[in-house]
């Protein structure tokens, strides 16, 4: 790059070196002359360069820079060159702002930016839905303003970081949000919300559940403690009541019994997400044995009936799968009157899926109880289901016992019909060709 | 108002702070407008106190918002868009005081109804629902009122008609009622005290809605039955 003052003194030289040359040769007033229009027209071009440097100032955009010749070119070309650089810098950070938003705008939570009076900033879309406001359009409102609860007005004055604030937007009552109000530079608030809604009904599910564990306890021991005060009170009792008394306990305690066993079932199930033992089931030998135990269950007062398809085998846990088809056959028992009819039936479709159904000429059961069946200690009526002795967590412990498996249950009922209870396996799980089945029946 | 220059940013401070001040009346208001109708549907004796105690906030914003106003158009003598924001909101501030007085009348007409030993209140949920939707068309307005948006403050106005259609049908169903069991009219009447105050909440929404109108489009639409652009067959 040549120097501007190396290019402009080569220029004077010149001028000068023709100007001496014409004296020389013409006389000393020729001389002159040539040397001051040689400066004149140096002059002339320097301010035009001048000039056009000043009009691009007036609105300097890189694409409309003049490019001249010489010395001028290179001053324009340092220009240009800074320009581009400066360009590209501001670039680069508005690439990195753009990707810093990106970054808040994904943030599961709300986040809002409010000045030192409270003025909207900037929010992202989860803080815009928990708010009630309108993105873009909000911006320096007052957050208290569109959010207009005396409560959240005094927790922004006295905004700390460890304070939090449960509200309930009145544009969306099923929702709870906590918020927390972070000062940040100067007098400005960053309010992050939470939606903790779903932290709240799990804490009532967990609450309403020891509540229901202890009432289903309670009952039994209640009518234990009651005979056992009784006889305290009057040790001496004719052997015919004291019997009477003493087995109503026993069949209190086998109640109590039986709860707990479910329960520690429950708490083993949601302990892992699939059987600790994937083993080969033999659903034909578990079908008979399950369907003798609802034969005694039964004592008679119903027709089972069992129809088992071949190639009966999936992998899975036996004891698990035992229980919760047990819990179902047993639920068909208890819930048909005298006479009816219970149906087990296991078969594989055409999708190879395991497919174990549980049919009976019972009572039935309402549609809008359906969804809740597998809640615990949900009853559709309390009073029947305690009589004929369920603990209310069977269709819980079965739901569990399909989780692991990745099975699914399809319940179809009308009142006073019947009901059937299926349970579907994932294809993947039925043993196709059993070989070792075919064996055990040749 | 955040758009227009002030030689005084105290001046544009003491606007916004007073703005600021009424959305907060109406907040208030607002709570105490559901706290009121769910003291009637759930006859708990601790909202219904909660918001008889309450009511005197109300009146103090009242009287501190004024006291504002005042001193803004004394000191500052507002001109234009500032003045028309001080008249609204001045007027916009009574509406919102009455509409404490009805939430207060509401939960002490409850108080009465379920003091007297009624534990089910005829055509209870009819008044509930209305008077939520009374008190949604408050929480829209003063959405209005803190965006300065026309468009919400013309839909809150057309709403106001359909409170009172629900109010003639809560009244209609009353009268069937107390011809059919004498034994109800007490009670019926304090009812119809209820929806009466649910349906003055809807007139003074509609007040101020007019109110957001006038402030932006310094255009006064009161009395003049409907919003300057309303779709035909509206007003019947």
């Amino acid at each position: 790059m040549m120097p501007v003052w190396f290019s402009l003194s080569l220029k004077f030289l010149f001028i000068g070196f023709v100007a001496v040359s014409v004296g020389l040769w013409l006389g000393a007033t020729a001389g002159w002359a040539v040397a001051c229009l040689g400066l004149a027209l140096l002059h002339a071009v320097h301010v035009y360069q001048l000039a056009r440097l000043q009009r691009w100032l007036q609105s300097p955009k890189v694409e409309y820079l003049p490019d001249p010749w010489g010395a001028w070119g290179e001053v324009f070309a340092g220009i240009y060159r800074a320009l581009r650089y400066e360009a590209r810098k501001h670039d680069a950070v508005d690439k990195e702002l753009e990707l810093f938003t990106q970054a808040a705008q994904a943030l599961p939570d709300g986040i809002a930016m409010l000045d030192s009076g409270d003025q909207l900033l900037w929010c992202n879309d989860t803080a815009a839905a928990h708010l009630g406001l309108q993105t873009g359009r909000d911006y320096g409102l007052r957050l208290t303003n569109i959010v207009r609860v005396p409560r959240l007005a005094a927790f922004l004055q006295s905004a700390s970081p460890e304070e939090t604030l449960d509200y309930r937007p009145a544009h969306n009552a099923g929702q709870l949000l906590s918020f927390k109000a972070i000062p940040f530079s100067d007098g400005r608030k960053l309010l992050v919300s939470f939606d903790i809604t779903k932290i709240e009904r799990a804490d009532t599910t967990r609450r309403d559940f020891i509540a229901n564990v202890s009432h289903e306890l309670r009952t039994p021991l209640t009518v234990i403690h009651g005979f056992l005060e009784h006889m305290s009170d009057a040790p001496v009792m004719p052997a015919e009541q004291a019997r009477r008394h003493i087995a109503l306990m026993v069949q209190q305690s086998d109640r109590m019994l039986k709860l707990v066993d479910d329960l520690l079932m429950l708490s083993r199930l949601e302990g892992g997400d699939s059987p600790q033992r994937e083993e080969r089931v033999d659903i034909a030998v578990l079908l008979q044995g399950l369907a003798e135990d609802t034969r005694a269950l039964s004592a008679g007062r119903h027709t089972i009936e069992l129809t088992v398809d071949d190639g009966a085998a999936i992998t899975g846990s036996t004891d698990e799968l035992r229980s919760a088809f047990g819990n179902l056959a047993s639920n068909a028992v208890r819930y048909t009157p005298q006479g009816g009819t219970v149906a087990l039936q296991w078969r594989i479709d055409e999708q190879h899926r395991g497919l174990f159904s549980v049919r009976d000429t019972g009572i039935g059961i309402a549609a809008e109880h359906i969804p809740r069946l597998t809640e615990r200690f949900y009853r559709v009526d309390r009073g029947r289901s305690r009589e004929t002795g369920g603990t209310g967590l069977g269709l819980a412990i079965v739901k569990h016992v399909l989780l692991r498996h990745q099975a699914t249950l399809e319940i179809q009922s009308e009142p006073g019909e019947g009901s059937e209870f299926r349970i579907v396996f994932p294809p993947w799980r039925s043993v196709l060709e059993a070989p070792l089945a075919q064996a055990d029946a040749a | 108002m955040p758009n227009s220059e002030h030689t005084s940013k105290q001046f544009d401070a003491d606007l916004e702070d007073i703005r600021s001040r009424v959305l907060q009346m109406g907040g208030l208001v607002e709570l105490q407008l559901t706290a009121a109708i769910e003291g009637l549907t759930t006859g708990s004796e601790e909202i219904i106190a909660r918001v008889i105690e309450t009511e005197h906030r109300v009146n103090d914003y009242e009287k501190e918002i004024d006291d504002a106003c005042v001193h803004v158009v004394a000191r500052r003598q507002p001109a234009a868009s500032d003045l028309r924001m001080i008249m609204a909101v001045s007027k916009i501030v009574t509406d919102l005081e009455r509409m404490g007085d009805e939430a207060e009348k509401i939960a002490r007409m409850a108080r009465s109804i379920y003091g007297r030993g009624a534990l089910t209140i005829p055509r209870s949920i009819d008044v509930r629902q209305t008077g939520t939707k009374a008190a949604l068309m408050l929480r829209r307005v003063l959405d209005a009122l803190a965006r300065l948006d026309t468009t919400e403050a013309e839909k809150v106005i057309a709403e106001g008609k359909l409170i009172d259609t629900e109010f003639r049908g809560i009244m209609r169903q009353l009268i069937t009622f107390m011809m059919e069991d004498p034994r109800t009219i007490t009670t019926a009447l304090d009812i119809v005290w209820i929806a009466k105050s649910i349906e003055r909440v809807g007139d003074h929404a509609e007040n101020i809605a007019e109110q957001v109108i006038y402030i932006v489009d310094g255009i006064d639409i009161r009395h003049t039955g409907s919003p300057p652009v309303t779709p035909a067959g509206e007003n019947i």
